[in-house]
């Protein structure tokens, strides 16, 4: 049985002859430093390609009941959420992985950037990740418009409006990248090709240049300070090092089945116990109760757009993306030599750091959105009974008014309510009866005007409400001289 | 993998062990997938979305809707407490719905049918007053004819019934020792402010009811506690209300 | 390749033929690529080639705005396909100022195009996405939008309110009542 067995597969084997061609490649060697502890290090960009193909599975999976259709995808969603068997637990692995993959690629691209390795003779590997990199975040975003939601329907609005910035062609470059002059079945069936079909395509290709490039150049060997890469000698000695090197099927390759498997439970884990994303509320244009919120790796961007100054908005948006990629694309070219070791070269360390400093501000920023208002505030966030007892009939309706006049969405009364504007729980200690009224009748400082919207005595009532906000024991706010001079 | 250590069992050993095995390694992952679906993260109904129009649950339309202003649990908020038996047995659901779809003129309470500009439809509206019954109110019925009646009665040009100067020894008797001599105390209601902010159905009704939340008196309390004795007739009311009314016009005609 | 150049050596008049022969072989491959091109380059441009314009939607007749007010009113867009379902709805804010005059405003916002809400009680327009406010006339009230809200073409048309809308308005391409070329 045995025997048959193998002659079967010998069959195959002549005429394809991989031990010749791809058992050579599986067994190329990898420099021995890698046996320390160090070589943990090294498994990131192989657990990266296992969820992309992960996604290509669960994809093709989700590609067989998902209509990408803009009057039915939604429904085919719900469809696969509550009623096609395991669909569930396919869109979360789904969603999940896409999450990993993201990550993983930016870890690998941190740690191949902290350890040199995308010098001399990788440069070319690095750019082509660095493409890696951008395909991936294609990826997120196509798949996050085919969740078609309202947040992904309005996310998609956002980028159509970004691009409807560029000069002299956004209108165009919007109809175009919406297939036609609305969105809707052109738009989604556009995004359905590049996520299934265009984009796919093209990360195939690269990731295999990047493998091959991989490969042939060999692994970067764990950067010595006292070794700085010098093209002219470089090769030669890593030559040298290869000849003691172990292969990196099956033995090099352990660590990163343990990682991948690690990984795989973490994904499937996830799945199990937080479930898929969405569908939100669905993309009905005539919907207005939508808060629209990026997924979480878009965070900072949304941030970005709410903070940047708008004169400097639009240069932001175009400009800044073109200066980043260029960036990645030519660290390898400027410094395509010379030391390795993160331990001498402090401003790609600090480089790292900052970048990560400033995605995590900027996320976190993203998850609490303070600038936006909350949308329900003025009828839902009840006024705290602390600032009812005890108030006079016109410091209640004063109160009253305040819910009315929709403050709350942009005001929080003990913390609840809207974070746009500062919080008014004691806002008597920091503005007196006439700094109150010029405010809310001028507005300023970021705060609309409501002269016109209210009368003289919906604004006594609401500033005799407004005076009582102090902690017991405080003083309220009294005008400097100035002030009281010129009123 | 499974599958080829089965094969290799099924050469060594005896058939009817191998197929109780065989059977075995077949039915373990299809009890598994049975298993997902008790998953944590699998949706559920209540995951799904709800358009905000067909929600008509009365809970979350009251807390979305009403407690910024009436109080989480309808009382203690800036707005008169809707939970309030006396308000309930003496307003009928016609006039309850009146208010919720077009709010009260004059008063900050906002109208909240879609056809207003709100953002309940009349589903939603039924819904509300419905679950504002059922929770803190019965109908109002036969027995609240004891009590004055809701509604406030005007003259054909739009001024209250009701006589202020009889009002001012009623305001002296039964509302003065809270609200000051001729409403100008700490609890002070003859103020622009005030007055410019509210209706005179919203002042009738705070004058049946109080405020009893607030610790203010209902029309009885206010009455026995005060010089007279008893309990404030319909009439006494109307004359408050109007005294209030000429307060109002005069503080308007000193401001022109 | 050998014997192309002992041709050249030997006689001169077939290699002219010859390098003739050459080019149009070149030739007869490039006119067909082009030929295939054309029309495939001009799908994936048609969006651009030939942009739908603008239509005229009946928003109902008059009395269904009463005046001073704002009211969102969902239409069909005229522009929509046959597959675009929900999406092939669109939505506007109508405020009657008065009699005959109103302002029509798109829902999205200036600055990305979320979309607004209208909040009667204190006249403004409120996005939820970056926060951006307008007061009830349209005008930028506050937070990041570049501009005020886009507004529609309107005419009254035996007692109808009619709109002219369709594309999906953006900073460059704003709603009818502004956009130059873009009018049916």
């Amino acid at each position: 049985m045995k025997s048959a067995l193998m002659k079967f597969l010998w069959w195959f084997e002549h005429r394809l002859e991989l031990r010749k061609t791809i058992w050579p490649v599986m067994r190329h060697p990898i420099p021995r430093d890698l046996r320390t502890q160090v070589g943990w290090l090294y498994v990131f960009g192989s657990t990266a390609m296992t969820l992309f193909v992960l996604q290509i599975i669960t994809g093709i999976g989700l590609g067989m009941v998902y209509v990408p259709s803009a009057g039915e995808a939604y429904e085919s969603l719900e469809h696969i959420n509550y009623e096609v068997e395991l669909g569930w637990m396919l869109r979360a692995i789904h969603n999940w992985s896409a999450n990993g993959m993201v990550v993983l690629v930016v870890v690998h691209m941190t740690q191949v950037f902290l350890m040199g390795a995308y010098k001399y003779p990788r440069e070319l590997t690095w750019i082509i990740g660095v493409l890696l990199l951008l395909l991936t975040v294609g990826m997120a975003f196509t798949g996050q418009v085919l969740r078609w939601d309202a947040d992904s329907y309005w996310g998609l609005g956002v980028g159509v409006a970004m691009i409807g910035r560029i000069p002299w062609i956004g209108p165009q470059l919007v109809e175009l990248l919406m297939g036609g002059p609305t969105m809707g079945a052109d738009t989604l069936s556009r995004f359905f090709a590049l996520h299934v079909f265009i984009i796919p395509g093209i990360l195939f290709v690269a990731l295999g240049i990047h493998l091959y490039l991989v490969v042939r150049k060999g692994i970067s060997e764990p950067p010595v300070p006292s070794e700085p890469v010098d093209p002219a000698t470089y090769v030669e000695k890593y030559e040298e090092k290869l000849k003691t090197g172990d292969p990196f099927f099956p033995d090099v390759f352990l660590r990163d089945a343990v990682f991948i498997g690690l990984t795989l439970l973490v994904v499937v884990g996830l799945s199990a116990i937080l479930g898929p994303k969405g569908p939100s509320a669905p993309p009905d244009p005539t919907l207005m109760q939508v808060e629209p919120l990026p997924d979480w790796y878009f965070l900072p961007l949304f941030a970005v757009l709410a903070l940047s100054p708008p004169s400097l908005e639009t240069a932001i948006i175009l400009i800044a993306p073109v200066i980043i990629v260029a960036a990645l694309f030519l660290v390898p070219i400027f410094s395509g030599k010379g030391q390795r070791s993160p331990r001498r070269r402090p401003v790609a360390v600090l480089a790292v750091i900052l970048f990560l400093l400033c995605y995590c501000v900027l996320w976190q920023l993203g998850v609490q959105e303070p600038w936006s208002p909350h949308m329900s505030a003025w009828s839902g966030e009840p006024v705290p009974e602390s600032m009812i007892k005890g108030r006079s009939p016109k410091q209640l309706q004063g109160a009253a008014i305040l819910q009315e006049k929709t403050c709350r969405n942009c005001h929080a009364l003990d913390g609840r309510g809207g974070q746009r504007g500062p919080d008014l729980t004691d806002v008597a200690t920091r503005l007196t009866r006439d700094q109150l009224v010029r405010q809310v009748i001028q507005g300023g400082g970021n705060m609309p005007a409501y002269g016109k919207e209210m009368n003289r005595d919906e604004v006594d009532a609401l500033v005799s409400f407004l005076e009582t906000l102090k902690p017991d024991g405080y003083a309220a706010a009294e005008s400097s001289v100035v002030t009281d001079r010129s009123d | 993998m499974t599958q080829r250590h089965a094969i290799a069992i099924d050469t060594d050993n005896s058939p009817p062990r191998t197929a109780r095995r065989l059977r075995w390694y077949v039915l373990l992952p299809l009890c598994c997938v049975g298993c997902l679906d008790s998953l944590p993260g699998k949706p559920t109904e209540a995951d799904r979305y709800r358009r905000p129009d067909t929600i008509m649950d009365f809970a979350t339309l009251y807390k979305q809707h009403c407690s910024g202003c009436h109080g989480a649990d309808g009382t203690l908020g800036p707005a008169p407490p809707l939970n309030d038996s006396m308000f309930l047995t003496i307003i009928s659901d016609a006039e309850i719905k009146q208010v919720l779809d077009h709010g009260r003129a004059g008063t900050p309470m906002p109208a909240m049918n879609q056809k207003q500009g709100g953002p309940l439809t009349d589903q939603q509206i039924e819904a509300l007053i419905a679950g504002i019954r059922e929770k803190w109110g019965a109908k109002s019925s036969a027995t609240s004819e004891s009590l004055p009646k809701y509604a406030v009665s005007v003259h054909a040009n739009g001024q209250p019934v009701g006589d202020p100067i009889a009002g001012k020894q009623t305001f002296a008797d039964s509302c003065a020792s809270c609200h000051g001599e001729e409403g100008r105390g700490d609890h002070a209601l003859n103020d622009r402010g005030f007055l410019g902010t509210i209706s005179n159905q919203a002042l009738r009704r705070i004058i049946i009811t109080g405020r009893p939340d607030l610790g203010m008196p209902n029309y009885q309390e206010a009455g026995e506690e005060s010089g007279a004795g008893k309990p404030l007739s319909s009439e006494d009311i109307d004359d408050l209300v109007a005294l209030l009314s000429s307060w109002r016009s005069a503080e308007t005609d000193e401001s022109k | 390749m050998n014997t192309a150049s002992d041709d050249q050596q030997a006689n001169p008049n077939a290699t002219t033929r010859r390098t003739f022969m050459e080019w149009c072989s070149w030739l007869i491959l490039g006119v067909g690529s082009v030929a295939t091109a054309i029309p495939i380059l001009g799908f994936f441009l048609g969006p651009v080639i030939k942009p739908k314009s603008d239509e005229w939607v009946d928003f109902g007749p008059l009395d269904e705005f009463p005046e001073q007010m704002t009211r969102l009113v969902d239409v069909l867009n005229p522009l929509r396909g046959p597959n675009d379902g929900m999406t092939g709805k669109t939505a506007a804010y109508v405020r009657r100022i008065e009699g005959e005059k109103f302002q029509i405003f798109s829902p999205h916002c200036t600055h990305l195009g979320c979309p607004v809400s209208w909040f009667q009680e204190s006249g403004l327009y409120m996005c939820p996405c970056h926060g951006g406010v307008y007061y009830e006339d349209g005008a930028h009230a506050s937070g990041p939008p570049p501009r005020g809200l886009y507004e529609f073409k309107y005419r009254i048309d035996q007692g109808r309110l009619m709109v002219l809308l369709g594309h999906l308005p953006t900073l460059q391409d704003p709603g009818s009542a502004e956009s130059t070329g873009k009018t049916a």
